[in-house]
């Protein structure tokens, strides 16, 4: 093997960074060049650094392992690591990605590093599997914290606190937040599946509105409604909508 | 359930022929004075009737239970019940004019009998419908109170295992990242490798030894914390401080067992996981009236701070509420960037 590789190591605790440095010692083929501990340094860096192979741990703050992907244009070869993540582990298994499963052996990351190195060669398979994982991860039925838009060089991570409403656009969603508006490529059927119900209605076919901001709900014309937000922005209310506010705000 | 109540004991037997000897001399009394009968047909009526009338009565028990009254008398139970009264009634006056007529052998008192014939038919109905009564009165006492009894068991049932989930387990996470430190540490550093598998040796030693009790020395619950704080400290190194300021008598107050492990889990997962900069964790024990106050504090990285903090803290509410039987013994307080969890145990 005659080609060198270029790697990231993202992961927020030293030792687990460390045992990797240590296990890659003796693969003169990849030199590591650039260390990370969070996802948002490890997005720069990959932006920057354009390596060939990632070594990404899926828990870390700011930033997880699957937000970051989702941030990524052309993906490198990915070498996910985690602890202990049900689900992380579906969608790897699911999609036939190689994982390590922490604590590992040297000689179970040295047949990651040899698969990895079969799509070092054939990089489109990379994105392929790589939507497969995103596209598996939404289906966790789990509700959004946070919301990670790409806008060109800039991250914008927005706080479900922070979300007044959302609108469809086209393959789109509009985020109407307090920090302003955001595009971000994702269903309306995504993200009523993924914000609580607690919080979130959707009321119309291209609206979901955060119901603590609705200030009133006024009768346009006959059995057409609309609700006005705090900053009194005016969204249009579906019949079906219309029940739907009328169940929740009892 | 299917023996008669009257037969369980020998108390309930005494009574039960105390009842009949009362009502054996009331009937005496009735047709010697009342009707005028002689002394000796009198005598033989009351002691033979009610005799026979004791031992029917006890027979009654079987209509009483196979004749179930669940919810309202209909129709069809009380015409059966009807039916049962008149045999019942004619078989009493049947066996004991029988006897008598065997003993007395007297035109008189076979007067004397068909004269009250009518009367005797209903008193005989009347005691059928008065014993079915007083069983169906017993019935009914005896499933209440095995239904109270049971609804009880169920209730202390249903708060152990709310107690039960209530209790912390421990993170899966935190022990395979552990474990891949120490896997790191012993090709890097052996010896702290070693310090640190003691130290999560311990701590899972007292977690899982004192799964089964419920409440512990705050001072050792103390030392537990320590041990965790400390194996976070090598995962995280320089992510965290922790300062606590302890009054010395409150070591030695006994709380939940592992009530505290989550408060700090959570610190650690809030505060340390989510944020870039150094977090402080400041942990305040000290007794005021009858209640130690424990006030676990941390500061996070504003803005990025997870929402789903409710769950665990919610479960050490129910848990505490559980065991003391008082509301809000937990109080959560933010401030800027000061997150605190105050809990109030009852000493």
């Amino acid at each position: 093997m005659s080609d060198t590789y270029t790697a990231i190591i993202i992961d927020d605790e030293t030792l687990a960074r460390e045992i990797i440095k240590n296990y890659l010692s003796d693969h003169n083929e990849i030199t590591i060049s650039a260390e990370c501990t969070n996802g948002f340094d490890g997005i720069k860096k990959i932006n920057e650094l354009k390596p060939d192979l990632v070594f990404l741990d899926i828990q870390m703050p700011k930033l997880n392992g699957f937000e970051l992907l989702e941030l990524l244009d052309k993906p490198p070869v990915i070498i996910f690591s985690t602890a202990y993540d049900h689900f992380a582990l579906k969608a790897f298994e699911a999609n036939a990605a190689d994982y390590l499963l922490k604590p590992y052996s040297k000689e179970r990351f040295d047949e990651a590093i040899q698969k990895a190195f079969l799509p070092l060669k054939n990089k489109t398979e990379q994105s392929v599997l790589i939507n497969k994982l995103i596209a598996q991860n939404d289906s966790k039925n789990e509700y959004l914290e946070r919301i990670v838009i790409k806008d060109g060089p800039r991250i914008n991570i927005v706080q479900i606190e922070d979300v007044k409403y959302l609108e469809a656009q086209d393959d789109y969603v509009m985020i109407y937040s307090s920090e302003g508006k955001f595009l971000k490529q994702k269903t309306m059927k995504y993200f009523e599946e993924h914000l609580d119900p607690v919080d979130f209605v959707r009321i119309h076919r291209s609206y979901i509105a955060g119901i603590k901001r609705i200030k009133k709900i006024e009768l346009l014309e006959k059995e057409t409604y609309q609700v006005i937000l705090e900053d009194k922005a005016c969204l249009p209310v579906s019949k079906t909508g219309y029940d739907k506010l009328k169940e929740i705000l009892k | 359930m299917l023996t008669n109540p009257i037969l369980k004991s020998l108390r309930n037997i005494y009574l039960y022929i105390a009842f009949w000897l009362v009502e054996g001399v009331i009937y005496f009394l009735l047709i010697s004075f009342g009707m005028k009968a002689g002394y000796r047909i009198a005598i033989f009526d009351s002691l033979v009737f009610n005799f026979i009338l004791a031992g029917l009565g006890l027979s009654f028990w079987y209509p009483a239970i196979y004749i179930s009254i669940d919810n309202r008398i209909s129709y069809k139970t009380f015409l059966t019940h009807m039916a049962g009264g008149i045999i019942a009634s004619c078989l009493w006056l049947a066996i004991g004019f029988f006897i008598i007529t065997n003993f007395l052998n007297s035109a008189a008192y076979s007067n004397f009998f068909y004269s009250t014939l009518a009367w005797r038919f209903f008193i005989g109905l009347l005691f059928y419908f008065l014993i079915t009564s007083f069983y169906y009165l017993i019935i009914y006492y005896n499933s209440l109170q095995e239904k109270t009894l049971k609804e009880s068991e169920l209730k202390s049932l249903v708060t152990e295992a709310e107690l039960k989930s209530l209790k912390f387990q421990i993170n899966p996470h935190f022990i395979f990242n552990s474990l891949n430190s120490m896997s790191a540490l012993t090709t890097i550093e052996p010896d702290r490798a070693k310090s640190m598998i003691l130290k999560l040796a311990d701590f899972l030693r007292y977690t899982l030894a004192n799964n089964g009790k419920d409440k512990n020395r705050l001072e050792e619950e103390l030392k537990n914390i320590k041990l965790y704080l400390e194996i976070e400290k090598i995962r995280f190194e320089d992510k965290f401080d922790f300062f606590e300021e302890i009054e010395p008598e409150a070591l030695n107050v006994k709380v939940p067992n592992m009530i505290l492990q989550p408060l700090f889990e959570n610190a650690i997962k809030h505060a340390v996981y989510d944020s870039l900069e150094k977090i402080t964790i400041l942990l305040k024990c000290k007794m005021e009236g009858r209640f130690l106050v424990i006030s676990v504090e941390n500061n996070f990285e504003n803005g990025y701070s997870k929402k789903g903090t409710g769950i665990g803290l919610q479960n050490i509410k129910s848990r505490l509420e559980l065991i003391y039987n008082e509301k809000n013994l937990l109080e959560i307080k933010k401030e800027g960037d000061k997150f605190r969890v105050i809990l109030y145990i009852p000493t």
